[in-house]
């Protein structure tokens, strides 16, 4: 039997496995012999803190701890995107001195937010390649001390165009989303890789929020050492600057690429084949529900990335709160990360358990709606308690929707999964930038009227979920086909490959996957008695 | 987690319910009178003025054309700087206002003074933290409990004439500017010797 090919370290795909953080473990895993394909160290009986599996990835998740190499990696890894969302929106909370000071106008401020959250559509499709070619270290290391100067330069902006430049050029460290996630998946394994990465994601996209409470708060201490405003933003910067340095070479110190050791260092064994990039790419382009997860992203976690940005300005004018309470109202918004994402995934592995995929879906559905009613709620409210309560709802709902989606992801194809995870991640930071330069950026509708129009619009494209339909296993309002080889996991997963493939075997790992993917059809599971064919592919096709 | 959201939302709520006290009187800018006179003198004429710099001389006393009793409520005469109109356009948070407790034109106070029949006047050096901007003056009667009875301001009704323009500081540094650099070039300096440290190990450890 071919070694599963797709699961190597360097292959397509490869390199944002796990970011979903719904990845199956294997029926037939992977086994310690002279077709795997796990990189090897020197010595094989290196002593790990934690229990680990055949290729030395931990199979205990200990938040508390800091042993070497995989805790480590969690820490450093989970810490340096936290700090990114701090730079990328550190700019917003101080919005209110910073347009005095660079006399900016309502349609400026909008499109450097929107500059600010584009940069890193590209960067996260960019990190993949990169986190496969020199390691995640590398990957994070460069995206936090190439972007730090960028930070520092805001010292520099005396205008609306450097103001945007700048922010543009911040927001590409947001990149190090996929770094994170593909250490995190080269660190643990299957199993509690779910956990492992919604705890990663969720906490590091926490610092959108901590970011709201710091850069006031540090402002307000150098206006105290008796630095007019004006400068006093500007000196502000150097904070998530620092951090950024300080994160980039503990990473590089302190960090590991791999369970054994770093990757220039190490010795890589067998024959490595990797997937086409352009076959990898046209399934993931062809599938409709790429699509339709892209666009759900992008109003799920692109409606939080765009309240990162408008919020506090928003508490500030509408209310007049001071900068620092505005700060203290917004940083709520993105706290609340720490537990609603990875609620939300948990919340979709329990409907999943229960009614398999079309649970998911249904409570994709309810999570991202439900938040978007509350967004639509949110700029209606005039009172200062009533705006705070559905903000706080919103944004459970909302980061609770982000969790869920990513439950859903992962089925969505085997053999571009790394791409569509990408794609999805992409999705976010465009509908970030769509709403953001539809609602916030001219002064067609005042900051409230754009957070209900933004929840109008969440809503409505939330409703491209209930065509996400799985043959296998249904849709929310469509049972699963009854066409006897369609119902099947293995002709799903299997259509992604052409015959030429599968005489070649290449497509073993889609159809491992298939079997496991059998708990997507909920409580039926059980009952499901489809036979696994030996060799992987129907008998007639 | 539920049950956190909830208790954190009724602690919001119930912190900040605010009671209301006595009569909410609500002071609309129509419902004011134009009494006051007020005109603006710059010390430099012809250039931008500069915030921290510059001097404007003000002045303001009760118009002539008031009636004898007119000015009986005031007690204070609050100066303030406003934005003139094309430094409102597309700026939400400078929205002029009737009601005089939502307005946000006029939000930098120059001076407040008891009134005095005798026409009053400033030298008024702009505040170095004023933003960049086209700007006129207003005066505010108020009586004894701070609610404003009459104004007067140094432009005309429409804010077209009379206006002057003000360039704030930029905030720029050069010591900041410096340390900018240092540390940028710091950042890219120490990833380079990262790399270049790994990859001759990995040569040595290739040579073994």
């Amino acid at each position: 039997m071919a070694p599963n090919h797709s699961n190597e370290n360097g292959s397509i795909g490869s390199s944002l496995h796990g970011v979903t953080a719904r990845e199956q473990i294997f029926c037939f895993s992977v086994e310690d012999g002279p077709s795997s394909q796990a990189i090897r160290s020197d010595d094989p009986t290196a002593k790990f803190a934690l229990p680990v599996d055949s290729e030395h990835r931990a199979k205990v998740f200990k938040p508390l701890s800091f042993a070497k190499p995989h805790m480590r990696a969690f820490h450093l890894g989970w810490i340096s995107f936290f700090t990114c969302f701090i730079s990328t929106f550190a700019a917003a909370p101080l919005v209110p001195v910073i347009r005095d000071n660079l006399d900016l106008t309502k349609t400026d401020i909008g499109n450097a937010g929107v500059a600010s959250v584009s940069g890193a559509i590209f960067s996260r499709l960019a990190m993949g390649a990169v986190c496969d070619l020199l390691g995640a270290r590398y990957g994070t290391a460069f995206s936090l001390m190439l972007s730090a100067p960028a930070v520092f330069s805001m010292s520099f902006v005396a205008d609306a165009g450097s103001y945007l430049a700048v922010r543009f050029m911040i927001g590409f460290c947001l990149a190090t989303f996929v770094s994170c996630q593909y250490w995190t998946s080269v660190m643990f394994t299957g199993k509690i890789i779910g956990l492992v990465n919604g705890c990663a994601g969720g906490w590091g996209d926490m610092g959108g929020g901590v970011t709201q409470l710091l850069m006031p708060m540090v402002f307000h201490v150098i206006k105290l050492t008796g630095a007019t405003p004006f400068t006093a933003w500007r000196f502000a910067f150097f904070i998530p600057g620092f951090l950024q340095i300080i994160m980039g070479i503990l990473v590089l110190t302190l960090g590991q690429d791999l369970p054994d050791g770093n990757l220039s260092t190490l010795q890589k064994s067998g024959q490595v084949s990797k997937d086409k990039f352009s076959k990898v790419f046209w399934f993931a382009v062809k599938n409709y529900r790429t699509w339709i997860l892209f666009v759900l992203y992008g109003f799920s976690m692109g409606v939080e990335l765009t309240i990162n940005n408008v919020i506090s300005g928003y508490f500030y004018d509408r209310f007049n709160l001071t900068l620092h309470t505005a700060g203290i109202v917004a940083a709520s918004f993105g706290m609340a990360n720490f537990f609603a994402r990875p609620f939300g995934g948990y919340a979709s592995d329990v409907a999943a358990r229960l009614f398999g995929m079309r649970g998911r879906l249904w409570t994709l559905w309810i999570l991202q709606t439900v938040g978007a009613l509350f967004c639509i709620w949110l700029g209606r409210a005039s009172s200062l308690p009533i705006a705070i309560l559905a903000m706080m709802l919103f944004s459970v709902g909302t980061q609770a929707a982000c969790g869920a989606l990513f439950g859903v992801a992962p089925f969505v194809s085997r053999r571009s999964l790394g791409l569509i995870s990408g794609l999805t991640g992409a999705g976010g930071n465009f509908g970030s930038g769509v709403t953001q330069l539809l609602f916030f950026s001219s002064s067609r509708f005042s900051t409230a009227e754009g957070l209900s129009l933004m929840g109008v619009m969440a809503v409505v494209c939330t409703i491209p979920v209930a065509f996400i339909h799985f043959p296998q296993w249904g849709s929310m309002f469509l049972r699963p086909s009854q066409h006897e080889e369609r119902s099947k996991e293995e002709h799903y997963y299997g259509g992604e490959w052409t015959e030429e493939e599968k005489s070649l075997g290449l497509h073993e790992g889609s159809i491992k996957f298939a079997e496991n993917s059998r708990s997507e059809r909920g409580r039926k599971a059980v009952l499901a008695d489809i036979p696994t064919p030996e060799t992987g592919s129907p008998a007639h096709v | 987690m539920a049950v956190q959201t909830f208790l954190f939302a009724s602690l919001i709520i119930f912190s900040s319910i605010e009671s209301n006290h006595g009569a909410t009187e609500v002071s609309l800018f129509t419902n004011l009178e134009n009494l006051l006179e007020v005109t603006a003198k710059p010390t430099r004429v012809g250039v931008v003025w500069e915030a921290g710099k510059d001097i404007v001389r003000i002045t303001w006393m009760l118009k002539s054309s008031a009636k004898v009793n007119d000015d009986a409520a005031f007690k204070t005469v609050e100066v303030k700087l406003c934005y003139a109109p094309i430094s409102q356009v597309d700026r939400p948070w400078r929205k002029t206002h009737n009601e005089l407790s939502r307005d946000r034109s006029c939000p930098h106070k120059i001076v407040s003074k008891p009134y005095d029949k005798i026409p009053q006047s400033l030298n008024w050096t702009i505040d170095r933290e004023t933003p960049t901007g086209t700007y006129f003056i207003r005066a505010y009667g108020t009586d004894v409990n701070g609610y404003e009875v009459a104004y007067g301001q140094s432009s005309d009704a429409e804010k077209t004439t009379n206006l002057f323009s003000v360039e704030g500081i930029s905030g720029r540094h050069t010591s900041l500017d410096i340390a900018s650099i240092c540390f940028s070039v710091f950042s890219f300096g120490s990833l380079l010797v990262f790399l270049v440290k790994e990859k001759r190990k990995a040569k040595l450890q290739q040579r073994k």
